[in-house]
């Protein structure tokens, strides 16, 4: 018996070892298995060291039914990576060297990136994007209305491995931001933030190229569906990388937004 | 973002560039681990992550709940900046990794912990924090402070005098100190005295207790002015009117307070279990006495619960574990899995469908306070279609237990006698028919004692019998009512345990008890058919919701007694409970340090306790004949740590007032039902003198106090956090400073130390000159100075605990250690201090230290069918000595058997008076974001979870015109402003925002704990004549507690459970205005 949190780590040092463009990085989350505590959400907002309000991941609660015949499902909603990235063909900073794309080389190929340098705060992506993953940073602090900032607070993220200070002076604001499997730590062979403080073992996460992998294993042993049914704000297919497993259809609970 | 890979050159001169060059030394070896990747050309600007290196790693144990999960806290720059969960610890991995796995490796793999664990640090870095003594400047509670060198603050406390001459109206005011209620210090005085006012506690009348009182004056008249009262020598010394309590208090610094109150020499030393679920502990503490001689003692303060990872059933009944309840993290990963594979089934009895019930086949949503009728409907079902152990029921004895492989065994088929009205009391003794003569055994000591022998039913006939006797199996008839005759000749009519939980079970119908519910009868009966249908792996799971109701004690006894019907104790799947490696050095001879034998003899404490528990009134020198009844206030024979009590009962002087009070890490007047009341007792000056605090902010309470003494966050500091029943691997989690503290660094006994609650405790002995503390406090050259000389001592005992000690620390385990704490001053770590300290078990306290704590393998958790670390003794289906005991009001005997009791006041009248007019039932939940009152400080909780809300159900916000995001304020009779009086003109109202739902039981509403604050940051104080502004967030959402009925006979606290302690959280009736 092993816990699937070093499973899966196990598998994810190995995953790393094969080349980006076999490796397809994917997301799992069994709402049978999610209790809605929002460690998720708290333990990102944490590990990446997010502003007020800027949630990466935050977990949707829905209620159905009529007493006593109830239910209640909790929705943890990353952004999607989706393969062909609605918010990456809205940006108006192209090119090689642009503010946001979708990576195809290294560990972090498969996911969409931004480079905060180059956003420019525009906007569009954030309209584009039907799950709403992407969140404008306001640029405050937790300690804002208190005596005093905290240095915690202006310590280094590692987001995209590079060590990001937050200064009063100096942080994101007005730039775009979201989700990003914690490439910072996949990269390390570490489990993205939501899947290790994930207290009911909800989250997968792994190459789901690999059919050996556990995510692939669950895939397979269950039905699995996609958000919106990876549908874009105009039909096209998103090709999300991110994967559920519910009693229902998804739709049922996501039209109640 | 690293379009193209970096070479590693690239890579370091990125890293210097902004500022990591701490980075460049461990690159290489954490490079190491990635040759792979370098050979693939994958190594990049990725490897800056700092926060998965074992020397940036350090672990430790969460509180910001109880459960206490195993944290790994990531610090850059001294800095505590993440926190994740231990891997070594079974409470955030399941199974957790195996102590022996590298550090390394250790330091890579996270464990899962809850949003609260997650957010700990903010608590640490908490802008509000006071970092040197406070000393009121104003009235109490006016918000007003002074900082005061911590010196002068222990000379005033210890001194007393005329202290607050600044404060109008206490210009003239003095002030008893410490040293004045030192006054008994002879150790012989206070043994002699204590005997004699035992044996006064024994006679029978009040004219015989006056007799003794007259002699125990002349006796010792030398001494009478040490007393607090000579008329009454059964209060004890003045000693007594010091007294000290608590909220979140764990082993360790439970042992040190411990020290200090042992040769101090008071009674008063409470904590605040009742607030919590005391009735769950108090009544399986009545479950758990065990049959020493001719009477039943040793009883634990303790509760088993569930073996969830191998249950198929369990029957939740007011047990929220995804949101609280021992808890989360350590829990759920061992249930989801199974509920989704349909390997485990659970029913959910809430008046609220909770996250717990969102995962269940059945949702009960039974009426508050009706759960003993539940379990006693099902008693009755299981017993009617014999769905019951009976084999377990009829062992009489351990040996007759073994021969069913059973660890434990109930006193079933043991016979009770009946008083003429047919009352059940005691058990019958083989002696009292003549059946076997008592005898004379001795103890492991060779000391004396009285046996009797008790009595069972075999094929009509008693026969005797030792329930300890693992030799000679005895097992008996299960239900028999008989009639024998005593050695006189005379009838004694019998009958046995589980008879008589028949009859009682059969007082009612179950559709009688489905009324109750305000349930189907089909489902008591549905219910008692899934439980009955698992063998011994299914259980009841109960936590606060049966607990806190005025009939908290009878529910809990109801519903533990169905897993005795089942004889799942210590099973596989079963009940089990909590098991720890011992930290003060008494458990094995090898332990390096015996804190049991390293400290000055004290004497035993004597005299009644502010809070009358472990005391029965009868006894007691206020006691006069049947005309005393009922009695002022509650008199606590089976249940401690009555926190309602502590506080009131000073401020009515019942038994007395107090003259020093401390209190630490407790928030009565927000945590309490009715917590206003405990308010209006803070600001009593006549019976609470002096009233001086440990906290890390000023608190909901601690805002009342004289002075405050800056305490360290969980993240700075030591505790030995135990475990939980339903934990099975055998554990002793160990918090220690992982960060240093922000607080006034001050001299003690010669050493330099942040302020802190030792340092408190320290200080006060060094003050008056209190025995085992200082220089030479353990013994000859082992000093009692500061915190670590006490906890690293703990710590090597752990390290020697149980079969094996833990092995050495290697060379580079004591190099990681060593820098994951350079970022810590001398003051908090020294390597070299601490290591004198240990002594030859240093390596073993770093190899301890390195892993934050002991915890035993997965495998050693389990031995065949049964769990490995067993309960193992006898369990109480009927309770002797609670039906020994007396109701303080109305003079009645407790009931022994466990049985629906309505809800009612201490008078046992039901409340139908204060319910006119409010018509919505009051109950309260948790939420996993939210413990009671800490965790307001945490911004990225208060974030997610801006403000709780009043839960109401669709049909009742129709009645009232209401909808989701509504305000309204919660009143009720006690409370019919709907207010917070927060004294000094300050009120707060109790106005919430609603939230609609079809997810609870209509006529109920519920809110969840932690918002709604006064204090900790949410309101403007003054400091030494500055403002400093509050953070409204922290005032966000509602706190109704003051709704909560405070008890019409005693007036100034929330109702109570007589028995088991526990507060009324549950029984109140409300009604919600629209503002």
């Amino acid at each position: 018996m092993t816990d699937i949190l070093v499973t899966m780590q196990q598998e994810l040092e190995a995953a790393l070892k094969r080349k980006p463009e076999e490796r397809r990085w994917s997301m799992l989350i069994d709402l049978r298995k999610c209790v809605g505590c929002h460690a998720c959400t708290i333990g990102c907002i944490s590990e990446n060291k997010l502003p007020p309000q800027l949630k990466y991941r935050p977990v949707h609660e829905y209620e159905q039914g009529q007493y006593p015949d109830v239910s209640r499902t909790f929705l943890p909603k990353p952004c999607m990576q989706c393969d062909k990235p609605p918010c990456v063909d809205i940006c108006p900073v192209k090119g090689s060297d642009g503010a946001t794309w979708k990576e195809e080389d290294g560990v972090a190929a498969g996911i969409v990136a931004i480079n905060y340098d180059k956003c420019i705060g525009c906007q569009k992506c954030i309209a584009a994007c039907p799950y709403n993953s992407r969140t404008i940073d306001k640029g405050a602090f937790h300690s804002d209305g208190t005596p005093a900032l905290q240095k915690y607070e202006t310590m280094a993220a590692f987001e995209y491995g590079k060590p990001l200070r937050r200064t009063k002076e100096d942080n994101p604001k007005g730039i775009a931001r979201k989700c990003h499997f914690c490439v910072h730590r996949v990269a390390n062979g570490m489990l993205p933030q939501c899947i290790t403080t994930c207290i009911g073992r909800a989250g997968y996460f792994g190459d789901a190229n690999d059919p050996k992998s556990t995510i692939s294993q669950v895939m397979k042993a269950n039905r699995v569906q996609l958000l919106r049914n990876g549908k874009g704000k105009k039909g096209e297919d998103l090709k999300p990388r991110v994967y559920y497993i519910a009693n229902q259809k998804l739709e049922v609970l996501y039209a109640q937004d | 973002m690293p379009r193209t890979d970096m070479t590693r050159r690239d890579f370091l001169k990125r890293s210097a560039l902004v500022g990591c060059g701490a980075l460049v030394a461990s690159q290489l070896d954490f490079a190491h681990g990635l040759i792979a990747r370098v050979e693939a050309g994958e190594l990049t600007q990725f490897e800056a992550y700092q926060l998965m290196q074992a020397e940036n790693s350090l672990y430790s144990v969460c509180l910001n709940c109880n459960t206490g999960c195993g944290i790994k806290v990531k610090i850059m720059d001294g800095v505590a900046v993440k926190i994740d969960g231990s891997p070594y610890n079974p409470f955030t991995l399941h199974p957790h990794l195996d102590m022996k796995t590298d550090l390394k490796v250790g330091a890579k793999q996270d464990g899962a912990i809850c949003p609260k664990g997650q957010a700990g640090h903010q608590g640490a870095y908490d802008p509000y924090r006071i970092t040197r003594v406070m000393k009121r400047a104003g009235k109490r509670g006016e918000n007003k402070w002074q900082s005061i060198p911590f010196d002068q603050a222990i000379s005033e406390i210890v001194n007393g005098g005329i202290l607050f001459n600044h404060v109008s109206g206490e210009e003239n005011r003095k002030i008893i100190g410490l040293k004045a209620l030192y006054a008994i210090k002879d150790v012989k005085v206070l043994e002699e005295m204590g005997k004699d006012v035992a044996s006064l506690r024994k006679k029978k009348t009040a004219d015989e207790k006056q007799k003794a009182i007259a002699e125990f004056k002349v006796k010792h008249a030398a001494n009478l002015d040490k007393l607090i009262d000579p008329e009454h020598p059964d209060f004890g010394p003045k000693n007594n009117q010091f007294v000290y309590w608590w909220g979140r208090k764990k082993g360790g610094r439970s042992d040190f307070s411990k020290r200090f109150y042992d040769v101090f020499g008071t009674v008063n030393t409470h904590g605040h279990t009742t607030v919590c679920q005391g009735s769950l502990y108090f009544a399986s503490k009545a479950m758990s006495e065990q049959y020493v001689g001719d009477t039943f003692k040793d009883g634990q303060k303790f509760y088993w619960q569930p073996d969830q990872e191998n249950s198929e059933y369990i029957l939740f009944v007011g047990s929220n574990l995804f949101d609280g309840n021992y808890g989360p993290p350590n829990r759920t990963p061992r249930m989801t899995q199974r509920l989704v594979d349909g390997k485990l089934k659970i029913t959910v009895i809430d008046p609220r469908f909770t996250k717990l019930a969102s995962k269940a086949s059945r949702w009960v949503p039974i009426k508050p306070g009706a759960d003993a009728a539940f379990a006693m409907g099902m008693t009755r079902w299981i017993l009617e279609n014999k769905r019951y152990n009976a084999p377990y029921l009829a062992a009489a004895n351990k040996a007759a237990a073994a021969v069913n492989k059973d660890t434990t065994w109930s006193n079933g088929s043991w016979l009770v006698k009946l008083d003429d009205k047919g009352k059940p009391g005691t058990f019958l003794r083989a002696h009292e028919i003549g059946l076997k003569e008592k005898e004379t055994r001795k103890d492991k000591d060779g000391k004396e004692f009285n046996f009797e022998y008790l009595v069972t039913m075999q094929n009509g006939k008693p026969v005797a019998f030792d329930p300890n006797d693992d030799k000679s199996a005895v097992t008996g008839e299960l239900f028999v009512t008989a009639e024998l005759r005593d050695k006189d000749g005379k009838a004694v009519k019998v009958k046995s345990g589980l008879q008589i939980m028949k009859e009682t079970a059969d007082e009612k119908t179950i559709a009688q008890y489905a009324e109750i519910c305000g349930i189907e009868a089909k489902v008591i009966e549905e219910v008692a058919k899934e439980f009955t249908s698992h063998g011994r792996k299914a259980c009841v799971d109960v936590h606060r919701g049966p607990a806190q109701h005025t009939n908290g004690f009878y529910n809990i006894s109801a519903l533990m007694n169905l897993n005795l019907l089942l004889g799942n104790y210590d099973w596989k799947g079963g009940m089990i409970v909590a098991s720890t490696f011992n930290t003060d050095g008494t458990k094995n001879d090898s332990q390096p340090f015996n804190l049991g034998k390293l400290k000055p003899k004290g004497g035993k404490q004597f005299g009644l306790s502010v809070i009358r528990h472990d005391a029965k009134f009868e006894e007691s020198t206020l006691f006069k004949d049947k005309s005393s009844y009922p009695a002022k206030r509650n008199w606590w024979p089976l249940s401690s740590d009555v926190y309602e009590e502590i506080l009131p009962s000073m401020a009515d002087a019942y038994p007395y007032g107090a003259k020093v009070v401390f209190s630490y890490m407790g928030a009565p007047s927000y945590s309490l039902p009715a917590g206003q009341t405990q308010i209006e007792a803070l600001i009593n000056l006549d019976n609470i003198p002096l009233y001086f605090a440990s906290d890390i902010t000023i608190g909901s309470t601690t805002m009342y106090a004289d002075y405050i003494f800056p305490d360290l966050h969980y993240l700075e500091r030591w505790e030995m956090q135990g475990s939980h029943p339903n934990m099975p691997v055998k554990v002793q989690p160990v918090r220690q400073p992982v960060i240093a503290s922000p607080n006034e660094v001050v001299t003690v006994f010669g050493e330099q130390q942040p302020i802190s609650y030792e340092t408190v405790w320290l200080a006060l002995a060094e003050k008056l000159g209190l025995a085992g503390f200082g220089k030479d406090g353990f013994a000859k050259g082992q000093d009692l100075s500061r915190p670590d000389d006490f906890y690293i001592r703990m710590v090597a005992n752990i390290a020697y605990d149980g079969k094996e000690p833990v092995p050495d620390a290697s060379d580079a385990e004591v190099d990681i250690f060593l820098k994951a704490r350079k970022h810590l001053p001398k003051n908090v770590f020294d390597a070299d201090r601490w290591q004198a300290i240990a002594g030859p078990s240093w390596k073993k306290v770093v190899y301890l230290l390195n892993r934050g704590g002991r915890f035993d393998s997965q495998e050693a958790s389990y031995k065949g069918d049964h769990v490995a670390n067993k309960w193992g003794k006898q369990i109480n289906l009927y309770q002797e000595k609670t039906a020994k005991c007396k109701d303080a009001f109305t003079g009645k005997s407790y009931h022994g058997m466990a049985r629906y009791v309505p809800i009612a006041d201490v008078l046992d009248r039901e409340p139908v008076e204060q319910s006119k007019g409010y018509d919505l039932h009051l109950i309260t939940q948790r939420d996993v974001r939210m413990t009671k009152s800490r965790t307001i400080a945490n911004q990225y909780l208060t974030d997610s979870m801006p403000e709780n809300g009043i839960v109401i159900h669709t049909s009742d916000a129709k009645k009232l015109g209401l909808k989701t995001g509504d305000k309204v304020k919660v009143l009720s009779s006690t409370n019919p402003e709907g207010a917070w009086d927060l004294k000094n003109g300050r009120k707060k109202t109790m106005v919430g925002s609603v939230q609609v739902t079809e997810t609870i039981r209509p006529g109920v509403i519920t809110f969840t704990l932690g918002h709604g604050h006064w204090s900790t940051g949410a309101e403007d104080v003054t400091i030494d004549g500055k403002v400093i502004k509050g953070d409204k967030r922290r005032a966000g959402g509602i706190h109704a507690n003051a709704a909560m009925w405070i008890d019409p006979h005693l007036k100034n606290t929330c109702m109570i459970d007589k028995v088991g302690g526990s507060v009324s959280f549950y029984d109140t009736k409300v009604k919600l205005v629209k503002v």
